[in-house]
């Protein structure tokens, strides 16, 4: 090893000690589990473009990500009332009451059926 | 009945081929690349694998809060699901809690309400404090196999995926209970952990259960899985473990325990998590229940794990099948095994039972007699004498599916 290169390499050895044995508290081990790459992968949301789409951005979304909505089995137009109002009266979603037949209308028509598969 | 049961996982090839002969452009194709994709064997069934933190890529059912599956294959590799495989499932939006919460300066549990003493701990003392034990023992999700019920119903779409068997070690709950001191008229207790919504009029994520069942010397606050600290999404640094009963209990992240002297009739409990009550917790397809109660234990379940659905078999060649079995703690009596649909079975040699809450193995040396279909199908009984359906029992929630599961081969 050139010269050169030993001296930046001393020079951080000689903080290392410095800065253990300073005043500076020495840092915790860091727990594994705590670590920075404990991070969430992204979210993308991935509703159809279709009209009421962003009344379901708007309101739904705040809670959940889309799969919540996309996952979903065909599900007929009472079955998506119950969920929006399921969403409304147990979960405590602040969706306006003029903006729930928008939002049924487009989970119907993108995610369910308006009558029983015959 | 033929249902398919084992994911099939798409080559990318296949994708590829798919693309091609659609039409499809140069940058659609690049699309269908960049996510590794399943298809669970269901309407709607794709899903992505993705990789989260400490975990292998999982079959993805939502983004926020986390909800992942185990892919099944998993099932077939070792009786212990490992770590970095073990389903996820969360319920409200800030879910996991961020990690800074979760940090061993930070975090304590706390046990209050109807005691005599409140006690605050970290996980440090709990682990010095009181002794520790082990319990090996499968974690199930109320709602796994959700999307095979018909007809559908509303809720997480999951395949057979949202079970694990694990080696939990913890501390004895009823320990930490009795150091507390419950009052006299303690009635139930209530877990609580640090996931929380996103608006403050959504219910928090609390369950309980009654004092008796705390005091029983099986439940664990957990903070180990299979020998390392639980996973941030497996409710690092504390959990709640209640052998033979679904995952709803298994509070996670759990900071606050709470003795009651009376019934808990928050939203977790009721409406939410709850079965018909009738035998077997099933009703009319398509119909609505009279009354329910909550959802508690596991009924007998049990898989083929070796085989995939549309798998090739060599005619006059010895296979070696595969599959487990687990129940509620009954411990599993026998597995039979058909080739042809249920018409004919013979019984499978059962594994060592590791514990009588964990996944048991069974296996059978099949040799397919000559080309043609064949139809699987595994069945196990406990020790009580309860089996599984051979169709499928409806509620509306999707919950506690257990009918066998065929697989259906090909013999060439």
């Amino acid at each position: 090893m050139r010269t050169a290169q030993l001296i930046p390499l001393l020079f951080a050895g000689a903080v290392g000690v410095l800065v253990s044995f300073g005043e500076v508290p020495v840092e915790p081990v860091k727990n594994p589990f705590v670590a920075d790459e404990l991070k969430l992968p992204p979210e993308k949301p991935a509703l159809k473009l279709a009209a009421g789409v962003e009344r379901v951005t708007g309101n739904c979304l705040l809670c959940h990500s889309s799969e919540y909505v996309t996952t979903q089995p065909p599900l007929l137009r009472a079955q998506w009332t119950a969920t929006v109002e399921k969403m409304r009266g147990k979960f405590g979603a602040t969706i306006p009451t003029n903006q729930v037949p928008a939002i049924v209308d487009y989970l119907t028509a993108n995610y369910g059926n308006e009558s029983p598969p015959k | 009945m033929s249902r398919p049961t084992l994911i099939k996982r798409l080559p990318r090839r296949s994708f590829l081929r798919q693309g091609a002969a659609l039409g499809l452009g140069a940058s659609a194709i690049a699309r269908l690349f960049a996510e590794d994709t399943v298809t669970l064997p269901f309407l709607n069934g794709e899903r992505s694998l993705v990789k989260y933190p400490q975990k292998r890529p999982l079959i993805r059912l939502t983004t926020r809060p986390p909800q992942l599956e185990t892919p099944f294959g998993v099932f077939n590799e070792s009786l212990l699901t490992p770590n970095d495989a073990f389903f996820v499932r969360y319920h409200l939006t800030n879910s996991p809690p961020r990690a800074e919460l979760l940090q061993p300066e930070q975090f304590r549990l706390t046990v209050k309400g109807k005691v005599s003493t409140t006690l605050t701990l970290s996980v440090e003392e709990l682990k010095t404090r009181f002794e520790n034990a082990e319990v090996i023992a499968v974690n199930q999700c109320s709602g796994n196999s959700r999307g095979f019920f018909q007809p559908r119903v509303p809720g997480g779409q999951l395949g057979h995926g949202a079970m694990g068997c694990a080696r939990w070690r913890g501390v004895r709950l009823a320990d930490v209970l009795k150091a507390a001191a419950p009052e006299a008229t303690a009635k139930q207790v209530i877990f609580n952990g640090l996931d929380t919504p996103f608006v403050p009029q959504t219910p928090d994520f609390l369950k309980a259960i009654a004092v008796d069942q705390a005091l029983d010397p099986e439940l664990l606050l957990a903070f180990e899985m299979n020998g390392e600290p639980l996973p941030w999404l497996n409710g690092f640094p504390l959990r709640l473990v209640v052998p033979g009963y679904y995952g709803t209990y298994w509070v996670k992240h759990l900071n606050e325990i709470t003795v009651v002297d009376d019934e808990f009739k928050g939203f977790w409990m009721n409406p939410a998590y709850r079965i018909p009550d009738e035998p077997c917790g099933a009703i009319d397809p398509g119909t609505t229940p009279k009354r329910t109660i909550p959802i508690t234990r596991f009924n007998v379940r049990s898989f083929i794990t070796s085989l995939e659905e549309g798998a090739t078999l060599k005619a006059g060649a010895v296979t070696p099948l595969r599959g487990i079995a687990f129940d509620d703690g009954h411990g599993i009596r026998e597995v039979l095994v058909s080739a042809d649909g249920g018409r004919s079975w013979r019984a499978a040699e059962l594994g060592k039972q590791v514990d009588k809450y964990a996944f048991r193995e069974w296996t059978m040396p099949f040799t397919p007699e000559r080309a043609g279909k064949l139809t699987f199908i595994a069945k196990a009984t406990n020790r009580l004498g309860q089996s599984q359906p051979m169709e499928p029992l409806w509620n509306p929630s999707g919950y506690m599916r257990n009918c066998v599961e065929p697989v259906n081969v090909l013999v060439a």
